[in-house]
């Protein structure tokens, strides 16, 4: 009875500077951000209430409609991401040589700064120096450089890009990692009862990773919405506020603004975006597989 | 005839494995090895015809990255350095209660814990920000230090949880015997046996505070200590009017360090990544 009292009095003795940390640096600024949204709030100045004010004049101006839309698009980007570590981690799976050299190769751009790629592909597809569009150009398949930055749809496809580009080995990892841990016994079972690749793909390999998927998409759809160091570095959220995601319009208003109340009016904003994304894909998740196994 | 037949197509079907691995692997790498390319080549050849391998290369934009770049590069060194060894000191004794011990509220406490991997932390700049200005943590190595412990904390936990719960049952209770007490036991007999997981979350947490630029961006002004990631970013914002090669000299040099650490450490992440 007194040794299980001292080894609970060490358990909360251990956990206390874990939960204290978070608390105070993660749990306390969250909800002094809540506040702060209620005031014109500069940094290093007096704060003034204002009450929902900050909220108001988001709902009703024009560019909050447009950073909303440029949102949905950017979340595009989350999906290929799944594609591609999907159909990698399965295709590594299958090769019988150098799978550790491969994998590791597969994780290089997310390890790097999301800066340093993000300057990158700047070089690359930069419209007068990039190798991209000297390249489409010399071979004939482009009359001259697309200059994408000046242009919308063109800005937003190449933050799209670049961001499946650097995020997606997340995925991979995770997916690869429960590929792994499939028991080799229901592939074997699968084969017995003479499953093609593409059933056993259907009906073993894909039910296996359903918990997976799940983690990698939440995880990552919350990340991406929020990591803006690529959008801001390629396009500063331009033209005009078209590739300004809600995570870049928060960014604009605290940094370029010093106006941190409503730059976390637009935060908490991202925050139940984040959290409908989250909750829509779960409830199709659930609805499929439960579809699929009857 | 008809095992050929299968036999083919095993053969074809892992060819094509093997082809879209490589294709990968170049989607991968052929970036980089531009961005190489560039950094050694004389500015007269940036422009006209593209080629991979440059006609007279010279080292020189290496020397003036490294010159341009030695400040911001030792501030990214001080910054990750302390920011890992933080995180090993506030991380290790709670994951080990997770991992090891039973007491009343610990699944609670727990996903209280990694609940916070599922947070957007670009909000938490605004808060942090107006806090660290009026506790005078704004532009200091420490106010860095204590921010990133934010969003590695959950991480980090997750990742030693994971292999302490893996160890050996009865470890303690064996060196109970010889007379230890339950936090010796922890001490001498659980943290060297894992040693490589510790090092590997403390090469993580290394890597995420090298690679910030959100709360570095924010938390910094150019008196300061600014790191080499913020540095990178200002002269690049826009992309307009850069010297390529200079600009992918920087590039390259700060992100092989992390790139060199997340390889070394890779094997106990990956394995803490397997959903069951």
């Amino acid at each position: 009875m007194k040794e299980t009292f001292l080894e609970h009095r060490l358990a909360y003795l251990f956990i206390l500077p874990t939960l204290l940390f978070l608390v105070l640096i993660l749990w306390i600024p969250f909800f002094r951000g809540v506040w702060m949204s209620l005031h014109e709030w500069p940094l290093n100045g007096e704060p003034t209430w204002i009450g929902l004010e900050n909220y108001t004049y988001l709902f009703e101006w024009d560019v909050f409609y447009t950073s909303l839309k440029a949102t949905f698009l950017f979340a595009f980007t989350t999906l290929i991401q799944l594609v591609i570590a999907l159909a990698a981690a399965i295709a590594i799976k299958n090769i019988g040589h150098l799978k550790d050299i491969m994998s590791s190769i597969f994780l290089i751009p997310y390890t790097m700064p999301p800066v340093v790629t993000g300057t990158v592909w700047l070089y690359l597809l930069q419209p007068q120096q990039g190798p991209v569009w000297q390249y489409l150009v010399g071979w004939g398949i482009l009359d001259s450089p697309i200059y994408w930055s000046v242009s919308g749809d063109t800005a937003m496809a190449a933050i799209v890009g670049v961001t499946a580009w650097t995020f997606w080995p997340f995925m991979f990892l995770i997916i690869f990692a429960s590929l792994e841990n499939i028991p080799d016994e229901l592939y074997e079972s699968a084969r017995v009862y003479g499953a093609g690749r593409i059933q056993t793909f259907l009906k073993v390999t894909l039910p296996n990773l359903k918990s997976a998927i799940l983690v990698a998409v939440s995880i990552r759809m919350i990340w991406n919405l929020a990591k803006i160091s690529q959008p801001l570095q390629m396009t500063s959220g331009g033209p005009g506020y078209e590739t300004s995601i809600l995570a870049v319009l928060l960014y604009r208003f605290a940094y370029d603004r010093n106006q941190m109340g409503i730059a976390f009016a637009v935060g908490i904003v991202l925050l139940l975006v984040v959290i409908a994304f989250i909750l829509v894909f779960l409830r199709e998740f659930e609805r499929d597989s439960g579809g699929a196994s009857a | 005839m008809k095992f050929n037949d299968a036999r083919t197509r095993a053969r074809l079907f892992t060819s094509a494995n093997y082809l879209l691995v490589l294709a990968f692997a170049g989607m991968i790498l052929l970036p980089f090895l531009y961005a190489f390319s560039v950094s050694i080549k004389p500015p007269t050849e940036f422009f006209g015809t593209p080629h991979l391998i440059p006609y007279e290369p010279t080292f020189k934009h290496w020397g003036d990255a490294f010159d341009n770049l030695r400040e911001p590069l030792v501030n990214s060194l001080i910054i990750a350095s302390g920011t890992a060894i933080i995180s090993l000191f506030v991380t290790i004794p709670g994951a080990y209660a997770f991992g090891r011990v039973d007491f009343a509220g610990k699944k609670i406490g727990f996903y209280i814990i990694v609940m916070a991997l599922l947070f957007p932390y670009v909000l938490l700049i605004i808060p942090i920000s107006d806090l660290w200005y009026r506790l005078g943590l704004f532009n200091t190595i420490p106010g860095l230090w204590i921010a990133y412990q934010a969003f590695i904390t959950p991480f980090a936990v997750w990742i030693l949880r994971d292999y302490f719960e893996k160890l050996p049952l009865n470890i303690e209770e064996a060196a109970q015997v010889y007379g230890c007490t339950s936090f010796q036991a922890f001490r001498k007999v659980i943290l060297p046996l894992s040693a490589p997981a510790v090092a590997a979350v403390g090469f993580l947490s290394f890597v995420v505070s090298w690679n910030d630029f959100l709360f570095s961006n924010m938390l910094t002004t150019g008196t300061g200590p600014r790191p080499a990631v913020v540095s990178l970013f200002i002269t690049t914002a826009g992309g307009e009017g850069l010297h390529w090669g200079l600009t992918m000299a920087k590039t390259i040099m700060i992100g092989l360090p992390p790139t060199v650490f997340y390889l070394a450490a890779r094997k106990y992440i990956t394995n803490a990544f397997a959903v069951e």
